[in-house]
């Protein structure tokens, strides 16, 4: 539960939408924020949002958005998907502070995903390190992937995306296009890394084959590493990520282009991992968490993907390891919703994605 | 029937010409990338995602060759009409910038950098504009005929 008292969070900002569905309601916990991509929830129940724009705002536990960003930000190229992308917490953020950034760094003709830490420190970012940046440069303003989790020996993933005009280079080894990648806190590679001895091949690479992954999540419980990624029109997939391995784009996919030009005859071929499941036609899947609150027993254990298509919320249920059917949520919003999470305090936790988003909380209808 | 109606039918197979080619060497282009990656292509998959495009794909150039066919072939004629010995040329030419301007168009219009797949690499464009090029020939060829068939004391004024 949140160390303050609900009713605190009920008096400030909060807008209930009553709902055709009698289980949940919908509350708007904070808004005015700009094309809000992601959130992290700081050990003291305030929270951390970056806006796309290039910012990172603090979201006081009443709702109420800091009016002052945080300081120390780097520079940032900002252009059509290209930004301030995720923030996620050190696992070790009560001791460290060390908190890590996603952005787009370079300029129109030469730009990619960067990684970033710093220290937060009186609200201000301190200490700022560049730990990695997605070679090589390219050019336009597309697939930057850009999600991070920690695995359980707290080596980093960072998800990346293949500049959609270079979608062949996702097969190509030397290279971080359409690659996920696993790193040291530190920036360092990791010694068991999968690709590492193999010759020519960047050392960071923990998984290739990808388009634009913006959803991973590590469940510590069972083990896995969850992610998804953007198909062209058609073939979103959830992934079951293992390391070394190859999801296949663009060799094999369930999408066609977005002029109806086929990317590959193929949908599977040997040596390339199947998704768990494939969104056709497209929902556009832009964050992925799995809810171990105790708000919604029944959502317990079960993947929550945001969409920005579909507008929605999948709730993907999950029985002894299998996926065990889907349920579309929220759609009443009908906002694109940017970022899914599960709260400190049981509640689901949604960015809608517009230039006026929110940030709402889910909670139980009684 | 008028010369109008012929002009018309020229332009659309004119518009028809260009998107087939278009389409099956977008098909072939991308499937030479994918072999290029160690995917087989056997013969029957190559037909199949030919037509396949072509079902699917050869609209969206439709629609894109129209556009810049509406541009450059009444401009084509126009230069035609001043520099009749440079008839053919000024069709390949004409065909090659509307298929060029249109991509240019779309590129900057469209979110992502480049819309059509062939497009990324300059022997692609290339390529399509060629189809561009066959396109404008064609209306240059049957405007001619057009144009001998209701004023046949002329020669080509189109």
């Amino acid at each position: 539960m949140l160390r303050s008292p609900r009713a605190l969070l009920l008096g400030a900002l909060l807008v209930s939408t009553p709902l055709l569905a009698l289980d949940y309601r919908i509350e708007t916990f904070s808004e005015g924020l700009e094309n809000p991509w992601a959130m992290a929830f700081l050990p003291d129940w305030r929270m951390l949002v970056t806006e796309r724009v290039g910012r990172l705002r603090i979201i006081e536990t009443d709702g109420s958005v800091d009016p002052e960003p945080v300081a120390g930000l780097p520079e940032i190229f900002i252009a059509a998907q290209a930004g301030l992308m995720e923030v996620a917490l050190d696992p070790d953020y009560r001791d460290n502070r060390w908190l890590y950034l996603s952005y787009a760094h370079g300029s129109p003709e030469a730009n990619n995903t960067r990684l970033a830490r710093a220290r937060l420190v009186d609200d201000e970012l301190r200490d700022f390190e560049v730990l990695f940046t997605a070679q090589p440069l390219k050019a336009g303003a597309s697939h930057y992937g850009g999600r991070i989790a920690f695995l359980a020996d707290k080596t980093l993933v960072l998800t990346l995306g293949d500049g959609f005009d270079w979608r062949e280079q996702a097969q190509n080894p030397a290279n971080h296009l359409g690659k996920i990648v696993r790193l040291n806190r530190d920036g360092s590679v990791p010694p068991d890394n999968p690709l590492i001895g193999q010759e020519g091949a960047a050392p960071e690479i923990y998984s290739l084959g990808h388009r634009n992954v913006q959803g991973i999540f590590f469940d510590a419980e069972s083990d896995r590493l969850y992610s998804h990624e953007h198909g062209p029109r058609g073939g979103d997939e959830l992934n079951l990520i293992e390391p070394g391995n190859n999801y296949g784009w663009p060799l094999a996919t369930f999408g066609i282009d977005y002029t109806g030009a086929r990317v590959s005859p193929y949908t599977e071929l040997p040596g390339l991992t199947q998704p768990l499941l494939h969104w056709t036609p497209s929902v556009a899947p832009s964050s992925l968490t799995l809810y171990r609150g105790e708000l919604f027993p029944d959502w317990r254990g079960d993947l929550f993907v945001a969409t920005l298509a579909e507008r929605s919320v999948r709730r993907i249920r999950v029985r002894d390891g299998m996926l065990a059917g889907e349920e579309i949520l929220f759609e009443e919003l009908e906002e694109r919703i940017r970022d899914v999470r599960s709260g400190p305090d049981g509640a689901l936790y949604l960015l809608t994605d517009n230039p006026q988003g929110r940030l709402l909380r889910v909670v139980p209808s009684e | 029937m008028s010369s109008k109606p012929r002009l018309l039918l020229a332009f659309v197979l004119a518009v028809l010409l260009a998107s087939l080619l278009a389409s099956i060497f977008q098909t072939q282009t991308n499937l030479a990338a994918l072999q290029a990656l160690g995917v087989p292509v056997p013969l029957d998959v190559r037909l199949g995602t030919t037509g396949l495009d072509l079902l699917g794909f050869a609209p969206t150039f439709i629609l894109l060759s129209a556009l810049g066919f509406l541009v450059a072939l009444p401009l084509a004629v126009w230069f035609v009409r001043r520099m009749p010995k440079l008839r053919w040329p000024i069709f390949v030419l004409a065909g090659a910038m509307a298929i060029w301007s249109a991509l240019a168009l779309a590129n900057a219009v469209a979110p992502m950098p480049t819309l059509i797949a062939a497009d990324r690499s300059p022997f692609g464009t290339l390529g399509l504009m060629a189809c561009g090029s066959v396109g404008a020939l064609l209306f240059g060829l049957l405007g001619r005929q057009v144009r001998y068939r209701t004023q046949p004391t002329s020669s080509d004024s189109l």
